[in-house]
């Protein structure tokens, strides 16, 4: 469930500023649905952490875990793949190969000493721009709480 | 004149020292213009002079250095650091010497568990204390050569294949640059079918595949694709020559001694992606590290970290 716009702005405008640490998260968008669900927080003027750098692929699976792990040892706080829904991929299963990617960079995270939770892969579709803003704040909230990316200090 | 040779082992099987036995009748021929000066393996040339009146270790002046074997021990730092002194062109001969190889598995723990592992806690070994007299001191991990004294050629493999052995001495006794390493993935000279999808689950390792006998390798399946685990996705090729790498010629899965396809690659990484991506479970490798770098673990392996 998403919010409305007006909702959104004045939950954001409330939320204590107490968290001073501003993670960077890389955000990688597939072009077909989260790009333009991103696209459509966009132009709906929902708000969100200004924490996500967002690159667009063709396809969350033609995202490589050594993309996502290159990002992480080289000191981003979090990596999110988002796609479209299952079933829905432009390229028929594109996002169940991101799925099945997704496994194999939880396991390896540990081996590379990083929270797990630093990473997440969440369908977006190009409708669910309120959605969009909700997975960026979830998850900017969750890496907050981690603190900043072990590796970045090193 | 004929080209000195120098040639050292550090840790090592010696397998790569075979390799250049069986080289085969082009030897005879590289033999004539190779005036070979010190070869552990093969010659009783004694480090510290032969009745033992010197006080350093020293190895006399070579136009070629062969090293095979990762670096271990403070004696074999020495020596690394001596043979490079003494030649001109110093060359890493097999896996061992260019990634570190099978005794760099080792670098997954720390010397002194190592040491308590071997010497007192297996079930099996009757600890007599640790030796500890008139032995070179061990060094915290087992390291590649070209990472304590600078390489001018790699020969990688394990062990190394004959023809790149004699293609390398050839190329230095006529005076012509030494061969350059395959810039491609085993599964890039790989001929097998693939079709980027898995069939079944991944099976034990001495499984066997679908086997076609007497039919050629380009009309049987990719055997990562049958569940037979196979490190051509993350290693470097050139195995076979100009031909099919050699175990996928026996139909048998890469293993990965030609190593890491560069040198920040990390194969590990590579594998997962590999296996996760044609729709096979990463969870059923049970040492990913180990298995994926099998003879790459000098810099690429460490002790677990602990949180």
């Amino acid at each position: 469930m998403g919010m409305s716009p007006v909702q959104s702005v004045s939950a954001a405008a409330e939320a204590p500023p107490a968290e001073t640490f501003q993670p960077l998260i890389i955000a990688l968008c597939c072009n077909w649905c989260s790009y333009a669900g991103a696209d459509l927080a966009g132009v709906s003027r929902i708000q969100y952490p200004p924490s996500i750098r967002m690159v667009r692929v063709m396809c969350s699976g033609m995202v490589h875990p050594n993309l996502v792990i290159e990002a992480l040892t080289k000191g981003a706080d979090g990596v999110l793949i988002c796609g479209c829904h299952p079933g829905d991929c432009h390229y028929q299963e594109g996002n169940l190969k991101a799925e099945k990617r997704a496994e194999a960079i939880r396991l390896m995270l540990s081996d590379f000493g990083i929270e797990e939770e630093r990473f997440r892969l969440e369908w977006v579709s190009a409708a669910e721009g309120p959605r969009f803003a909700q997975v960026v704040r979830d998850f900017t909230e969750q890496v907050q709480k981690l603190g900043p990316n072990p590796y970045r200090t090193q | 004149m004929a080209a000195r040779l120098a040639e050292e082992w550090f840790a090592i099987c010696g397998g790569c020292e075979v390799t250049i036995l069986d080289i085969g009748e082009p030897l005879l021929d590289v033999l004539k213009q190779v005036e070979i000066v010190h070869m552990p393996v093969i010659m009783d040339h004694k480090l510290f002079g032969q009745t033992g009146e010197n006080a350093e270790m020293e190895i006399p002046a070579a136009d070629v250095g062969l090293i095979s074997g990762g670096i271990r021990s403070e004696e074999h730092k020495k020596l690394a650091l001596e043979m490079r002194k003494k030649c001109t062109i110093l060359i890493s001969l097999g896996s061992c010497a260019c990634f570190g190889g099978i005794p760099a598995l080792a670098n997954q723990y720390s010397t002194q568990e190592m040491i308590e592992k071997v010497y007192r806690g297996s079930k099996s070994t009757e600890s007599n204390g640790l030796p500890h007299e008139q032995i070179p001191e061990l060094l915290d991990r087992v390291y590649a050569v070209h990472e304590v004294v600078p390489v001018d050629a790699y020969l990688p493999g394990c062990p190394t294949t004959p023809d790149m052995v004699a293609n390398a001495l050839v190329a230095i006794l006529e005076g012509k640059p030494l061969p350059a390493l395959s810039s491609k993935s085993v599964c890039d000279e790989c001929p097998t079918k693939r079709e980027k999808k898995a069939v079944g689950t991944l099976k034990r390792r001495y499984d066997s595949p679908d086997f076609k006998p007497g039919a050629p390798l380009s009309e049987m399946r990719c055997l990562m694709e049958q569940g037979i685990l196979c490190l051509g996705p993350a290693t470097r090729g050139g195995c076979g020559g100009d031909s099919v790498p050699r175990c996928i010629r026996a139909y048998m899965p890469c293993e990965g001694c030609f190593g890491p396809l560069s040198e920040k690659a990390n194969p590990m990484v590579d594998m997962m992606g590999a296996l996760s991506s044609i729709g096979l479970d990463p969870k059923q490798i049970p040492d990913r590290a180990a298995t994926f770098n099998r003879f790459a673990g000098a810099g690429r392996l460490r002790p677990a970290l602990r949180r």
